[in-house]
C-alpha cells in the first residue's frame, strides 16, 4: 500500500468479467487476474502464494467487515484482509 | 539423490574436517521446522551467536553418521528468498543467515528445507526459490503420519528426481526418524557444494503429479475435511469469537485455578525449609541473612513457577494446534479499529507469558508502524512476572472469598492490560506512530496435534529461565535488600520506640517516596518494594517478602499475604486495605517495571527514544491508576 509505485500482473487470457477478491461470492471459485498494490507486497504476495494465476475460493467472511477466509488451488488457506482483497481483481475459473 | 553414498562414510575428508558444517533449516511458518529440530537433535538448544543477527537463533551440535559434527541452526520461517523484506523481521532475519552462510568461505553447510506435504506446491515455491539462488538443498517432508490418515501418498523418488535434491519423508513424531535424517545431511554435506538443484520446473505441476489419493474411506474423508469442519465451529460468526473470548478466559483462571494449589505447596516447604534453617542456625546475621533474605525473597518468588510454567504450555498448545491463526482472524478487525492488524496478535498473546520474546516475536509484523506499536504496547500485557503479586494481594485482601471470585478477579486483571494495550495502540496510532499501514495477509495452518515432546521442552525452558533468574538476580537483589534493610542509615537517629528497621538505609529512601506516594495509599514499605521492584517487577513479592521476615523475624513462618493482613499501624488500625491493594494492581496493571524488556525495546527499535517513552507513558498512567483507584475506593467507602 502506501505511495510506492504499484505493479498490475495481468493474463492474457481473460475472458469472463472481472471483479475484487472482496465482491467474489462465497464458494465460487475464482482466479486471479491481477494484484494493484506496490511491487513489494505484489511481490512477497505471490511467494505467500496469492499470485497471477491461482484459483481462490472465499470460505468465509469475517464479521463487521473482518478478513476474508480463501482457500487457494495449492492447497494454501488464508486470512486476508479487506483493504488488501479490494485490490487483488478476481474472474470466474 | 536417493542413490548409494559415494564416499566412505567412516572416512571423512580432511578438507571437511577443518570447515565448520552448518545445517540450516528453513521453511514456510508452520511447516514442522521446531518439531524437526527437536528429532535431530535431540531437543537441546543453545541460542546461536551470529555477527549482523540479534534474533536468539537456537542451534546445537550434532554427530553426523560419518563422524564429522555439524551445527544444525533453526532460522524462523520464511515464504522467499527474492521478495523484498526488511532486515528486522523473521523473513530478514532467515535471509541474513542465509547470505551469511553462502559469503562465509571457510564454512561448508546445507540448506534443510522443511516442507509440509499437505501443502506441496506452496512449499515447492520456496524450493524453486533456493535452487535459482543456487543452494545446496535436502528436502525433509514432514507429517508422513498425516498424508497417511488422508490416504494420500508421495513419490518420493520422482519428486527427487524432478526438483533434483534428496527428498525424505519423515514422521517428526516417530523416534526412529533421526537416522534417515542425519544420514541424507551427511550425504549432501560430502557431496560438493557446487552440486546444485534442478531449476527448470513448475511447483504446482510438480506437486499434481507426486501427489496421489490411495485410499478413499470414511476415515480418510474425515481427516482430510477436519480443518474445514473444525472451522465452521470455530470461526462460526457468533459461536467463534464466544469460543475464543471462553478459551482465552480458560486459559487465565486455569493459571490461577491449577496453580493456586502448587503455589501453596510449596510456601508450605518454604515455610518447613525456613524452620528447619532456625533450627539449624539459631538466631543471628547468619540466620536472618538466610531465612530472612534470601528465603523471606527469593523463595517467595519460587512459589509462583507453576503458573509460569502453565501459562507457557497453554500458550505453546494453543500456537501448536492452529488456533492462534484463528484467533488472529478472529481479532483482526477490532484491531483495525485500533490501528493494528490481527499478525500483531500473536506478539500481544505471547506478552502474557513474558514481554521480552514477545518483542522478539513482533518480526512477524511486517509493517514498520505497526510493528512498533505493538511492541510500544506488549508491556502493558500481563506478562508473568506480575503473577506473584497479583496473588499475592488476591490472598491478602480476598482470602475469605471464594476461589471463583479471585479466578474471575485474576481474569479481570488479564483483561485489563488487553484493554490498556488496545487503549494505548489507539492513542499512539493518532499520535506517535500514525499512518497508513499493511493490512493483514496470514496463513491459516491446518489444524494438528500438538507434539508433547516439543511441549515439554518449551515448559523446561521456560522453568530453567525462571530458575536461573532467581537463582542469579533475584537471590541478589534480595541479598542487596536484605543489607539495605538491616544497615542503619548513616547519621540518622535511633527512635527508641519504632523497630530497628525503621532507621535502615531502604527505608529511609521508602519514607522520603512516601508523600509522592501516599494519594495511591502506599506506605514507606510498599514503597521500598516498588523501588526494589523497578527492574524486575517480580522483585515486589521478594521485596516485601524481605521487608516483613526482617521485620516480623520472630514470626517467620507465617506467610507472607497473612503478615500483610495483620499489620497494624501504632493506634490499632490496619496498614493495608482493601482499596490499597486494589491501587498497587491498578499500578502493576500498567507500569512497565522491567529493564529486560527496556533493552529487549531499545535492541529492536534501535533507539533509546522508545523504551524511554515506554517508561514514561507506562510509569505516569499506573500512578494516575492507582491514585485514582485509592481514592474512588475511599468515595465509595471501601476499606
Amino acid at each position: 500500500m502506501g505511495d510506492a509505485p504499484t505493479v498490475t500482473a495481468t493474463m492474457s487470457d481473460v475472458t469472463s468479467e472481472t471483479s475484487s477478491l472482496t465482491n467474489a461470492t462465497v464458494g465460487r471459485r475464482m482466479r486471479i487476474v491481477a494484484t494493484r498494490l506496490d511491487v513489494d507486497v505484489a511481490t512477497w504476495l505471490a511467494a505467500v502464494g496469492l499470485h497471477d494465476g491461482e484459483e481462490v475460493i472465499i470460505l468465509r467472511r469475517a464479521v463487521l467487515g473482518g478478513p476474508l477466509h480463501v482457500r487457494t488451488a495449492s492447497g494454501g488457506e488464508f486470512a486476508i484482509a479487506r483493504e488488501i482483497a479490494d485490490r487483488v481483481e478476481v474472474c470466474g475459473a | 539423490m536417493n542413490s548409494p553414498r559415494a564416499h566412505d562414510r567412516d572416512a571423512p575428508s580432511e578438507e571437511r574436517l577443518g570447515r565448520r558444517q552448518t545445517v540450516a533449516l528453513v521453511g514456510r511458518p508452520n511447516s514442522g521446522k521446531s518439531s524437526i529440530y527437536n528429532r535431530i537433535t535431540g531437543g537441546s538448544a543453545r541460542v546461536g551467536n551470529y555477527p549482523g543477527i540479534t534474533v536468539d537463533i537456537l542451534e546445537a551440535e550434532v554427530a553426523l553418521p560419518s563422524g564429522t559434527r555439524a551445527i544444525v541452526a533453526d532460522l524462523p520461517g520464511l515464504y522467499s528468498v527474492e521478495a523484498n523484506v526488511a532486515r528486522d523481521t523473521d523473513e530478514g532475519v532467515a535471509r541474513t543467515f542465509i547470505d551469511r552462510l553462502r559469503a562465509d568461505a571457510t564454512e561448508s553447510f546445507v540448506i534443510v528445507q522443511v516442507l509440509d506435504p499437505t501443502r506441496l506446491a506452496l512449499g515447492l515455491r520456496l524450493t524453486h526459490e533456493l535452487a535459482c539462488a543456487k543452494l545446496p538443498l535436502v528436502v525433509v517432508l514432514t507429517h508422513e503420519d498425516v498424508l497417511a490418515a488422508e490416504g494420500r501418498e508421495i513419490d518420493i523418488r520422482r519428486l527427487s528426481e524432478r526438483i533434483g535434491a534428496p527428498v525424505i519423508l519423515v514422521n517428526a513424531r516417530d523416534t526412529g526418524a533421526r537416522a534417515p535424517l542425519l544420514a541424507a545431511i551427511d550425504d549432501r554435506l560430502r557431496e560438493p557444494q557446487t552440486t546444485l538443484p534442478h531449476t527448470e520446473y513448475e511447483p504446482a505441476t510438480i506437486a499434481r503429479d507426486v501427489l496421489h489419493d490411495v485410499k478413499e474411506t470414511t476415515d480418510t474423508l474425515r481427516q482430510r475435511t477436519l480443518t474445514e469442519r473444525l472451522d465452521a465451529v470455530l470461526l462460526h460468526p457468533i459461536m467463534g469469537p464466544a469460543l475464543f473470548v471462553s478459551a482465552m478466559a480458560l486459559v487465565f483462571a486455569a493459571v490461577f485455578l491449577v496453580a493456586d494449589p502448587m503455589t501453596a505447596l510449596c510456601d508450605g516447604l518454604l515455610g518447613l525449609t525456613r524452620r528447619r534453617f532456625d533450627d539449624l542456625l539459631g538466631k543471628g546475621l547468619l540466620a536472618s541473612f538466610v531465612t530472612d533474605g534470601v528465603l523471606a525473597g527469593a523463595g517467595t518468588v519460587l512459589a509462583f513457577m507453576p503458573q509460569i510454567v502453565i501459562l507457557t504450555v497453554a500458550l505453546e498448545v494453543l500456537d501448536a494446534s492452529g488456533y492462534l491463526a484463528r484467533g488472529a482472524f478472529l481479532v483482526d478487525r477490532l484491531l483495525r479499529v485500533l490501528g493494528l492488524s490481527g499478525r500483531s496478535f500473536l506478539p500481544l498473546l505471547m506478552g502474557h507469558a513474558c514481554a521480552i520474546p514477545a518483542i522478539s516475536a513482533t518480526r512477524v509484523v511486517r509493517d514498520p508502524r505497526e510493528r512498533l506499536t505493538t511492541i510500544l504496547v506488549i508491556p502493558l500485557m500481563t506478562c508473568s512476572a506480575r503473577l506473584p503479586t497479583y496473588a499475592l494481594v488476591l490472598s491478602t485482601f480476598f482470602s475469605e472469598r471464594s476461589a471463583f471470585f479471585r479466578a474471575s478477579l485474576f481474569v479481570l486483571l488479564y483483561f485489563s492490560g488487553i484493554l490498556a494495550g488496545l487503549v494505548a495502540s489507539f492513542v499512539l496510532r493518532r499520535t506517535a506512530t500514525k499512518g497508513k499501514s499493511l493490512p493483514l495477509v496470514l496463513e491459516m495452518p491446518s489444524y494438528r496435534v500438538p507434539q508433547a515432546s516439543v511441549i515439554a521442552r518449551t515448559a523446561w525452558r521456560a522453568s530453567r529461565r525462571f530458575l536461573r533468574d532467581v537463582g542469579t538476580t533475584i537471590v541478589f537483589a534480595s541479598a542487596i535488600l536484605w543489607a539495605l534493610l538491616t544497615i542503619p542509615m548513616p547519621g540518622r537517629t535511633k527512635d527508641a520506640h519504632a523497630p530497628p528497621i525503621e532507621a535502615s538505609i531502604a527505608a529511609t529512601l521508602g519514607h522520603a517516596v512516601e508523600p509522592i506516594t501516599r494519594p495511591a495509599g502506599f506506605d514507606w514499605r510498599m514503597d521500598v518494594g516498588l523501588i526494589g521492584s523497578f527492574g524486575a517487577r517480580e522483585l515486589m513479592v521478594a521485596t516485601m517478602g524481605v521487608v516483613n521476615g526482617i521485620e516480623n523475624a520472630e514470626d517467620d513462618t507465617t506467610p507472607l499475604s497473612q503478615k500483610l493482613r495483620d499489620a497494624k499501624r501504632s493506634d490499632g488500625t490496619p496498614v493495608y486495605g482493601v482499596r490499597t491493594g486494589l491501587a498497587l494492581l491498578a499500578f502493576f496493571v500498567l507500569a512497565c517495571q522491567c529493564m529486560s524488556t527496556v533493552a529487549a525495546i531499545r535492541r529492536e527499535t534501535s533507539s533509546w527514544k522508545w523504551p524511554v517513552f515506554v517508561l514514561a507513558y507506562t510509569y505516569a498512567a499506573g500512578y494516575a491508576a492507582a491514585v485514582l483507584v485509592y481514592q474512588i475506593g475511599g468515595l465509595l467507602g471501601i476499606s
